[in-house]
């Protein structure tokens, strides 16, 4: 082969990378400019807010911690229901929007538009709208976790599922099985494993969502750093979150070993 | 005796591709017929218009001169499960143990209430320890599908074909992903079967030395239309050559080995 000189590793067109570069910075430095805020400040003042952070955070106190363990509980207990719920309705919907198993197009299409409706509006707004509808408590806090869930898991096990159906359930349609038997012998094993990834995935989600739901009067441990925020009860409100920090990854080792026992 | 007829089969699919062109056809008891071509020539869509898993455009499939296109629901799945059929991918479940696997077989035959639950009568599963015996897996039959080897699984795939006790098995490149020892295994398990159960198979391959190593009648398809039907005596070389390159080859440049190379990946998997 003749020596061809030196060889590019691709066919850059360099305008474009230059147009890329341009645009990003634009857009990047007018954010700053129109919403006025000085990037420099922060980091100047930075040690100060350590300072304070310092002083009035800690040493965390732990003094009640009696009173907050139905607290903890409760957020798990969240969790747990929340994501339960979920994950059986999910798979029903999963089904239904699934295109390679859902023959029926207008229902698929229905179902398509009201999930992703669903999952387009974020868990707080949800918490918020339905504190407003219901008034304050755990039911709301629940309520808000279902549907921010199914949202999440529905599309995501729809997608799985569609990929699933084409190679694998040939074979069992071609035994002359009912769709019946296409759905118990061949869509759920092959479809577990990743039902466990997504729901185990979308527990630790709530664990932290469920946190999150008490600030806006949905129950939880959340309620109780809010609470002592505002009562300038900076130090209870330290060992909160310290709390809630443990709890989280207590939940991600535990779902982990979990995932390995059963997978 | 006829045992499958194709009549005028077209199929064009959603794409506008179009796979079988007006293809009139008929196999008879006995047979191991050998389909062979050029991807893309038609030749899993011909094979899965038999059992209805695709369906034509226009003509019509009879299966023990009943009707098969235009059956549905249960007529269907009964025609069906007297059709066994073999995949390139083995389509197993993989989280399901062999046994259960070869069970699977029966589907078509058994009430939902047997299956889910695992009812099958001891008969049945029986037959489905001595089959995966004849193909020498027995002391897998236990194991997760998935802890098999290549060439295990597809013999799993014989045994579920089997339990249907078919008339007909299809496969559709059943050593496309095996090595060679393992596809002259599963390939001398098929015909033996064939053979022995007075069963009738149609399989898919693009290796034609095979092909004519273990054929009754090989069928040579290309862009959906069949350009070769014959005894693998009569598929010479001069055929063979016509089956797959019609096409003007382009001169080898000695001085661009990446080109022969191509080529030859093209024969291979072509």
């Amino acid at each position: 082969m003749d020596n061809l000189g030196s060889i590019a590793l691709a066919h850059q067109k360099s305008l474009k990378k230059r147009v890329t570069v341009a645009l990003l910075s634009v857009i990047g430095i007018y954010s700053f400019v129109y919403l006025q805020v000085d990037p420099i400040t922060p980091l100047l003042t930075l040690p100060n807010v350590f300072l304070f952070f310092g002083e009035i955070f800690f040493p965390p106190n732990f003094n009640g911690f009696s009173s907050y363990i139905a607290l903890i509980v409760q957020t798990l207990l969240f969790a747990v229901v929340g994501t339960y719920i979920s994950a059986v309705l999910s798979f029903v919907f999963g089904l239904l929007m699934a295109e390679s198993i859902n023959p029926i197009a207008p229902l698929r299409i229905a179902v398509r538009f009201i999930v992703s409706f669903i999952r387009n509006i974020p868990i707080l707004v949800w918490a918020s709208l339905l504190v407003y509808i219901f008034g304050i408590g755990n039911m709301v806090g629940l309520i808000a976790l279902i549907l921010a869930t199914f949202g999440f898991l529905t599309r995501s096990y729809a997608e799985e599922m569609n990929n699933i159906a084409d190679s694998k359930l040939e074979a069992l349609k071609a035994t002359g099985a009912t769709p019946a038997q296409l759905l118990v012998h061949g869509i759920i094993p092959a479809f577990f494993p990743s039902w466990i990834n997504w729901t185990f995935f979308s527990f630790e989600i709530n664990i932290r969502a469920s946190s999150i739901l008490g600030m806006v009067g949905a129950g939880g441990i959340g309620i109780m750093i809010q609470t002592n925020i505002r009562l300038f009860k900076y130090q209870e409100a330290m060992a909160l979150i310290i709390i809630l920090v443990i709890l989280v990854l207590l939940t991600e080792f535990c779902v982990n070993k979990l995932r390995k026992w059963i997978l | 005796m006829t045992l499958v007829e194709i009549k005028n089969v077209s199929k064009e699919y959603k794409t506008g591709q179009k796979a079988l062109n007006d293809i009139s056809l008929s196999i008879n008891k006995g047979e191991f017929v050998v389909v062979i071509g050029p991807s893309g020539a038609g030749k899993s869509t011909l094979i899965r218009v038999i059992n209805q898993l695709v369906s034509p455009s226009s003509g019509a499939v009879l299966f023990q001169q009943q009707n098969i296109t235009t059956a549905k629901g249960k007529k269907l799945r009964k025609l069906r499960s007297h059709i066994g059929m073999i995949f390139q991918h083995y389509n197993l479940v993989e989280r399901t143990n062999v046994l259960k696997n070869v069970l699977h077989g029966k589907l078509g035959q058994v009430s939902f209430f047997t299956s889910a639950f695992g009812r099958y009568t001891q008969e049945d599963r029986q037959i489905a320890m001595e089959l995966l015996a004849q193909v020498g897996l027995l002391d897998q039959a236990y194991k997760r599908a998935d802890e098999l080897s290549g060439g295990q699984m597809q013999r799993v795939g014989i045994c579920r074909a089997l339990m249907q006790n078919p008339a007909l098995i299809l496969a559709d490149e059943p050593i496309a992903s095996l090595d060679p020892k393992s596809s002259e295994i599963v390939m001398t398990q098929l015909k033996e079967i064939t053979e022995s159960r007075n069963m009738t198979t149609i399989v898919n391959l693009h290796q034609v030395d095979i092909a004519k190593k273990y054929a009754t009648r090989i069928i040579g398809v290309k862009k959906g239309e069949i350009v070769f039907d014959g005894t693998p005596v009569e598929l010479t070389e001069e055929k063979i050559e016509q089956l797959y390159n019609n096409e003007a080859i382009p001169a080898i440049n000695m001085e661009n080995p990446t080109m022969i190379l191509a080529q030859q990946e093209e024969h291979a998997y072509g």
